[in-house]
């Protein structure tokens, strides 16, 4: 049992760690990186299961440690350095588990009780984690390896679990007097519910938590699943123009320099600058998109874009559609200001200055007057209330 | 609670090496872990980080662990003149209803302080969690129903051993 649910969870953990890592390098990529720009809603796929995995995390990994409970009053807890060690990568693995389970819920609804950064320690616990789950397989190996070629058993009769509680206390005469003791043979005397039964109540009970918080939350990025949408942080179609917003136009405090009537995108390549105001952005070739809008924190939302292609954008500049761009935004601070795009997003057709949002003029809260909407790449990429693009030599 | 032992066949050649090499990967990435936390993390936030980890650890152990095992002694115990699958039934009812309830009320309270922009945590979470633990009930007494029934019909039934 203790295996069958171990295998889930470890599926759970892995697809969260990749789908994390391939999060983590498309907004810190290494020098030498390049990431598809096909399928358009790659990243909506990518960052929706990473929250959908990590949300099935709570009832697989509460499962797992229900299961093998006892094993925490083994007795004599400790009997060589080596299993001294592996309890503590156990509780290492547990403590970090659900810390990183709890973070990144409340993340999803931008929520930071807790007193340290959450992209780093996130990310740190991560490699904890995995490392720690690594020695743990490495441990128990033979039992795994027993369990996959022993093939169908007989459920096996639970033990009564006081028995497990007690420890040595059980040894010789049995104890009834004194609290303790009263309390043991009161758990002792509990009638036991037949192990089959019990069993297949167990995954079903299980099967039943991770449908209920999977089916009733992924609908905030699922579009299927948007009617059973009851507990999702954000909901398909909520917000400005139809679309949810991660960061308000207050937050990033740029109402005044969005708003100006002298505000111009200004793309410099080498030594050479060239300004657009909007009506010259407008006056250009104009291109539709349907494109998500995928958050990091695990929403997404279809939509319609209209404005120009960047790559045509690039041309009028006297640019190449060779180099990296570095997208600046009006914003004065805040982690993503300034970010980088590298030549594979600049060269898609699909990669638009966007100006309008589903038929309307972009609105403040979505970025206006322009800003960058490209495929497969994370929403805190997809630069707001753009500013100055610059072409990276390479 | 029914982790068995199965019998361990002697340790092969393959057997080590998969092994050494699972702890080896395993550990470099705890190296990793501690050396990102290290470098990305300020040094007086860290021991917020440990707090965190030890707070979940003995939130589990000692809180969540214990409470989960009275709940499956006590429905035991309250319904001990009923078939095992009603126990079942009514403890699927509890846990499942719980989890979702472990989930939704943080939402509830980070509605509560006030969300940073009106496009998160836009749904009356509070009602959803009541009609969910609602639904949960219905069907959980509607299946209950059942198996008394099923219970009931069987025990009726003449033995076809007997005479």
């Amino acid at each position: 049992m203790a295996t069958v649910i171990g295998r889930l969870l470890g599926l759970a953990f892995l697809l969260c760690f990749g789908t994390g890592l391939y999060s983590h390098f498309l907004q810190q990529p290494l020098p030498w990186m390049v990431f598809p720009t096909r399928p358009a809603g790659l990243y909506q796929l990518t960052q929706g299961t990473h929250i959908v995995a990590g949300i099935a995390c709570f009832p697989l990994l509460l499962a797992k440690l229900y299961v093998v409970f006892p094993q925490l009053f083994r007795y004599p807890p400790v009997t060589s350095f080596a299993g001294f060690l592996e309890r503590a990568s156990i509780a290492l693995f547990v403590g970090a588990s659900l810390v990183e389970i709890t973070i990144g819920l409340l993340n999803t609804y931008q929520w930071y009780p807790f007193p340290f950064p959450f992209r780093q320690v996130h990310f740190a616990l991560s490699f904890v984690i995995i490392g720690s789950l690594l020695v743990h397989i490495g441990v128990k190996l033979p039992l795994i390896a027993a369990h996959w070629r022993a093939g169908p058993r007989v459920p096996d009769e639970p033990r009564p679990v006081g028995s497990a509680l007690a420890g040595s206390a059980t040894e010789g005469l049995p104890r009834t007097r004194g609290l303790t003791g009263r309390l043991l043979s009161y758990i002792d005397a509990t009638p036991t519910v037949p192990a089959r039964t019990s069993r297949r109540g167990f995954l079903t009970t299980v099967a039943l938590g991770v449908t209920a918080v999977v089916g009733l939350t992924a609908g905030q990025t699922f579009a299927p699943l948007d009617a059973a949408n009851l507990f999702g942080p954000r909901k398909k179609g909520v917000g400005q123009q139809g679309v949810p917003v991660n960061r308000t136009s207050a937050q990033a405090k740029v109402a005044t320099s969005a708003m100006a009537a002298d505000w111009v995108l200004t793309v410099a390549v080498g030594d050479t600058e060239r300004s657009f105001s909007r009506a010259e952005l407008a006056a250009l070739p104009q291109t539709d998109a349907d494109l998500p809008i995928a958050c990091v924190e695990g929403w997404s939302q279809m939509a319609s874009w209209r404005g120009v292609r960047l790559r045509d954008l690039i041309d009028e500049a006297g640019g190449s559609t060779d180099s990296d761009l570095r997208l600046i935004s009006l914003e004065q601070r805040g982690g993503f200001r300034q970010t980088e795009m590298g030549s594979e997003y600049v060269r898609d057709p699909l990669t638009l200055v966007a100006l309008e949002l589903n038929g309307e003029v972009l609105d403040l809260e979505h970025g206006y007057p322009a800003r960058m909407i490209a495929p497969g790449r994370p929403g805190v990429l997809q630069t707001k209330w753009l500013s100055r693009i610059e072409a990276i030599d390479a | 609670m029914m982790t068995t032992e199965p019998s361990v066949a002697a340790p092969s050649q393959r057997m080590r090496v998969a092994r050494f090499a699972l702890i080896a990967v395993g550990i470099l990435g705890l190296g990793l872990g501690a050396f990102v936390l290290f470098d990305t993390v300020a040094l007086r936030r860290l021991p917020g980080v440990v707090l965190w980890i030890g707070a979940a650890i003995v939130l589990h152990d000692a809180v969540i662990s214990p409470l989960v095992f009275g709940l499956g002694v006590l429905t035991r115990r309250a319904g001990h003149r009923l078939t095992g699958g009603i126990i079942v039934t009514v403890q699927a009812v509890i846990v499942v209803g719980s989890l979702m309830t472990l989930i939704v009320v943080p939402a509830i309270w980070a509605q509560g302080l006030g969300p940073k922009n009106p496009t998160i945590l836009t749904q009356d979470y509070a009602v959803n969690l009541g009609l969910f633990w609602l639904a949960l009930a219905v069907v959980g007494g509607a299946v209950s129903v059942w198996l008394y029934l099923r219970t009931r019909r069987a025990n009726q039934r003449p033995s076809l051993t007997q005479s």
